[in-house]
């Protein structure tokens, strides 16, 4: 539950008259009614006449040589229409989203648990399934590669080696020393997006030879783009349309899945649904990279850091993927938001044969915030200093150097965000005489015992950047037509659930003055808007929008203007009228329009970014964003139960575009940021995945969620981005981590360097 | 050839009465009684099981309720998790209300049913632990004759359900004194028992039974650490114990539930589960002896 609408809020929407719009507004989206009502259609509930249901066949070794794929069983079954292996892939049978080294079914080798190796479509689910447990691998197993630290020796995994990718950061004076120094290591665990839908889509051949893929895709040019290159087939004939996208927090869509659904559609000339069990989703998508830290921080005796010493090293799992942008993250951030005169990092991301990592949201900056929110701990403990007051000494703010050479330009408001969570009231104690009615950690069930209960405070500094870093072409196009007194936008930015048409119908209001706006479902067949990940569609798809919006504002008005002799400033719309300055012309936006349609289409594309050198120096980042949180815990020291009260959050927005959409990001990201904390970590001994299930991988439920106060929302315009906004959803999941950690600390002495806190950690033994 | 119509042939009897349902099992022993079906048809929808025919138990009135026998309550074996949390069914059994409360989410304790946790057995069933302590018995309803045997009999494989068997009524003796069921989890929210304790406390028999859940495949009796505990207790005055009593039994049953492997040290998992299910005995007898 979030306190961010105040009555005051309420009362302000109401004065207002009727419901909310424009910039500003807590404008529902338009979606909400169909998804409560169960109405809104996602791909698991596409059909189509005639459709047949395919299934992939996956590795059941995370390594291992194949000797043989025998299909004929499996295709000679009855109801089965095709199956497809290595051998029936027409165009580039390797694929990746920067690196092509993913192959579309394993052909020699098998790489990681669930690594795709054929596929079958029958004429029912079952059969499907069956058939692929029919066809025959031969394996040689081989021993996996599941400790980073080891992959830099071991046998390379791929024709590339092991090394995905080293960055050695050198920033200052190497021989610097501190008066007093701290080292710690750290572990991050593998989170899971767990999105709620698992994967699932609809490929539909067409009689051109081409092949319509209906996927929840969050990037739809670059999967149509990798599609068509295995497909053998010209972009132009492979069309990706979005789904309705149950749940995204990075790169969605798992290729395993889109390529085998479009070959098979190909090769019956039917539709193809698949639909993934869950297990199947566990395997196949990317997961956040599993990180271990080592860290050195020097400080003077006044707690002022001095130099920061780290080695990062991300465990990619077997195929590059987004690992390199993830690994500039971490370096870039290894000091966090903090003043360092002196930093050196050497961050490394490298092959193992553990379940693929990628893309998830804040990667790379959310495993450094652990560990040097960590260091910063120990640096206050062995100072005698307040946690928060050895980070207030350190704060970086607008102006400073990040380690990376580069000058934060956009508003760092750091220490105003800390000195908010670290003012705000206290969450009260639990009360009440029955004290089996107090909610405990360890749950309702009761065993918590409140003479074991400690309570602990601890803060937490995260920084993420908005936009792809070090040089990506980060762009997007969008289209405003205008008719009927209507608005309707076409962009190919998805909607995963994060706002982004919601967004989009306000800055047309905001712009056109037009009430009824709607933004049309995404497909290839519009212009690329690129991927939703990063806070990109606020930025560049809202700012595209927004500039296609004024073009048509400027069309709209241009002839009124003549004629009435005055500057198309001058005018003004609102409510669907148009008045001038003087109130002498006053008109409707229909009237205006006479029956024409005005469009629009303008880019919108930022400054462009370098690529971190070979000393990790470069201007590598258009936008940062920052946060604090203080976060409450009750800890149960016997037992190690851990329940986070309340998270406060004071957060650097840039300009608050929706309050209510606002919060409820926070308390997504937040409560994503709890879940790693305490939970969630897809175990893989010896690189297997262990209980890929929603019962074996927990999830935070509604207990388990803290209540999440935003105590603050700094509204300083960055003046480079659109209407001055910065993207909210990732520095809250990168933050909370830390946070929790930090509190658990406090709680009970003990050091909690990996994450997520098992029991064990959380436990005070007895003094005997 | 269409594999369609083959795939989704089905086939479900749904019987109103016990009677019915022998019957109908014994007609098709192929066939798998359902009740709440949280465990089974997670399974069927995950394509691992495939039943030939399911016979549903869920109209089967006089198993979704419970009545008492001879300073018993015979419990149907259909009654849901979430009526036995109810305030009612609390003051009567308040360590089965406190498992049912805890059994998961209110989605899966309103289908699941006292007799699935019973029959499915899966280590972390939460009622297991408190029908141990409490020395239940269960009725199997067979095609022949009906027959009881203990609850412990039945979760040991001791004596498992005969083809054509339903599990119809658990028997649970009242015992009108404390009894305390706690469960460690990771989590505040509801999840699987790290490790669950049970314990009641008999004065009629002048005893203290305890059981400990999620540790091993079924529920573990600390028979010892039990009979050490009852020697302890003024059974005609007070009732209470000295804090270090409770230390001290927990610490038993901890031990006896994990026991020491000769010449091995224990691994620190291990010793993680032995301090936690100390800690939840402790607490439990603490709470029962309050």
């Amino acid at each position: 539950m979030s306190v961010i609408d105040g009555p005051g809020a309420v009362a302000e929407s109401l004065a207002g008259g009727g419901t909310p719009h424009g910039i500003g507004s807590s404008l529902p989206s338009a979606d909400a009614p169909a998804k409560t009502q169960g109405t809104y259609p996602y791909a698991a509930d596409l059909w189509a006449e005639g459709l047949l249901w395919a299934a992939v066949l996956r590795s059941p070794y995370p390594h291992a040589r194949i000797v043989r794929i025998d299909t004929a069983e499996a295709a000679a079954m009855p109801g089965v229409r095709a199956v497809v292996t290595h051998e029936d892939v027409p165009g580039d049978a390797m694929h990746g989203r920067r690196v092509a080294d993913r192959p579309v079914f394993a052909k020699d080798m098998v790489r990681h648990h669930g690594e795709p190796i054929a596929a079958v479509a029958a004429d029912h689910p079952d059969t499907a399934r069956l058939a692929a447990a029919a066809i025959l691998v031969e394996y040689e197993v081989l021993e996996p590669v599941t400790d980073p630290e080891k992959a830099f020796a071991a046998e390379p995994l791929h024709p590339d080696g092991n090394l995905i990718r080293h960055i050695p950061l050198r920033f200052g004076d190497p021989d610097a020393v501190g008066e007093v120094i701290v080292e710690g290591l750290y572990r991050v665990g593998r989170q899971d997006p767990a999105p709620i839908g698992a994967e699932a889509g609809l490929a539909v051949p067409r009689p051109d030879g081409g092949v319509e893929l209906y996927v929840a895709s969050t990037d739809p040019h670059a999967d149509r783009d990798i599609a068509a290159a295995c497909f053998g087939l010209e972009a132009d004939h492979v069309k990706v349309v979005v789904t309705g996208v149950p749940g995204a927090l990075g790169d969605r869509e798992d290729s395993g899945i889109q390529l085998p659904l479009g070959l098979l559609a190909l090769r019956t000339g039917c539709p193809v649904k698949f639909v993934a069990t869950r297990e199947e989703s566990f395997l196949g998508h990317a997961h956040r990279h599993p990180t271990l830290l080592r860290y050195r921080h020097h400080a003077d005796a006044e707690g002022r850091l001095v130099k920061v010493e780290a080695q990062i090293l991300l465990d990619a799992g077997a195929y590059a993927d987004a690992s390199s942008d993830a690994l500039a993250a971490a370096v870039a951030f290894a000091a966090g938001p903090y003043v360092v005169p002196h930093v050196f990092v050497e961050g490394w991301a490298v092959r193992t044969n553990n379940p693929p990592s990628g893309h998830v949201r804040g990667e790379g900056a959310l495993q450094v915030c652990t560990a040097y929110e960590g260091q910063m701990d120990k640096l206050a403990a062995k100072l005698g200093l307040e946690p928060a007051e050895i980070r207030m000494r350190n704060v970086l703010a607008t102006g400073d150097l990040l380690p990376t050479g580069q000058t934060v330009t956009c508003p760092a408001p750091v220490g105003e965000l800390l000195k908010a969570v670290r003012d705000a009231d206290l969450p009260p104690l639990p009360d009440g005489d029955d004290e089996s009615q107090w909610l405990l950690p360890g749950g309702t069930s009761g065993a918590g015992e409140p003479g074991a209960v400690r309570r602990g405070v601890g803060y937490a500094l995260g920084m993420v950047h908005v936009l792809g870093a070090e040089g990506t072409d980060e762009v997007s196009t969008a289209t405003v037509r205008v008719h009927d007194g209507r608005a309707t936008v076409i962009c190919a930015a998805v909607e995963t659930g994060q706002g982004f048409t919601t967004l989009a119908r306000q800055i047309v209001q905001e712009v056109l003055g037009v009430e009824d706006v709607r933004v049309l479902p995404s497909d290839t067949d519009q212009p690329p808007a690129g991927p939703a990940a990063r806070g990109r569609h606020t930025w560049v798809s809202g700012g595209a929008v927004e500039r296609a919006a004024k073009m048509v504002r400027t069309q709209l008005l241009q002839p009124l203007a003549a004629k009435f002799g005055m500057s198309v400033e001058l005018l003004t719309i609102a409510d669907g009228k148009i008045t001038s300055y003087d109130g002498v012309l006053s008109t409707t936006v229909a009237e205006t329009l006479d029956g024409k349609e005005l469009w629009a289409t303008a880019q919108c594309r930022p400054h462009p970014t370098d690529r971190l050198d070979d000393t990790g120096q470069g201007d590598a980042f258009v936008g940062l964003t920052f946060c604090a949180i203080r976060a409450v815990v009750d800890v149960d020291i016997e037992l190690g139960a851990v329940r986070v009260v309340e998270l406060a959050v004071a957060q650097d927005v840039g300009r608050v575009l929706n309050p209510r959409q606002l919060a409820a990001r926070i308390e997504a990201g937040v409560t994503q940021g709890v879940g790693l904390a305490l939970m969630e970590d897809l175990r893989a001994p010896r690189g297997v995945v262990k209980r890929p299930s929603l019962t074996g991988y927990a999830l935070p439920t509604a207990l388990d969620a803290p209540d999440v106060r935003i105590v603050k929302l700094v509204e300083e315009r960055d003046v480079v981005a659109p209407f001055g906004a910065k993207a909210v959803s990732a520095v809250p999941v990168v933050t909370a981590p830390a946070a929790v950690a930090s509190a658990v600390r406090a709680a009970t002495g003990r050091p909690v360097s990996r994450l997520p806190i098992r029991p064990q950690a959380a436990i005070v033994k007895p003094q005997t | 050839m269409s594999t369609y119509a083959q795939q989704t042939a089905e086939n479900v009897t749904l019987p109103t009465s016990l009677d019915e349902a022998v019957a109908a099992l014994a007609a098709m022993p192929s066939a798998v009684p359902v009740a709440g079906g949280t465990d089974l048809m997670v399974s069927v929808n995950a394509g691992l099981l495939r039943p030939a025919a399911l016979v549903g138990l869920g109209r089967i009135a006089e198993i979704r309720g419970w009545q008492y026998a001879d300073g018993a309550a015979l419990l149907g074996a259909g009654l849901t998790h979430a009526r036995m949390g109810r305030p009612d069914f609390a003051a009567l059994i308040p360590a089965l209300a406190a498992a049912a409360r805890s059994a998961g989410p209110p989605q899966i304790r309103n289908a699941g049913t006292l007799g699935g946790n019973i029959v499915s057995a899966a280590p972390t069933g939460d009622a297991l632990p408190v029908l141990a302590a409490l020395e239940a018995s269960v009725i199997l309803a067979g095609p022949e004759a009906d027959r009881e045997i203990p609850v412990s009999h039945l979760l040991t494989g001791m004596d498992p359900l005969r083809p054509g068997e339903l599990l119809a009524f658990v028997r649970i003796p009242l015992l009108h004194a404390p009894q305390t069921f706690l469960k460690a989890t990771g989590r505040t929210g509801p999840g699987r028992a790290v490790a669950s304790v049970a314990l009641v406390v008999d004065p009629a028999r002048r005893q203290v039974r305890c059981a400990v859940g999620a540790v091993a495949q079924v529920p573990l009796r600390p028979l010892e650490a039990e009979q050490w505990v009852a020697g302890l207790i003024d059974w005609d005055g007070e009732r209470t114990l000295a804090p270090e009593a409770c230390t001290a039994f927990g610490e038993y049953v901890a031990a006896a539930c994990i026991p020491d492997q000769p010449g091995v040290e224990l691994p620190p998992a291990a010793v993680q589960l032995r301090r936690t299910v100390a800690a939840l005995s402790r607490r439990a007898l603490g709470r029962a002896l309050a």
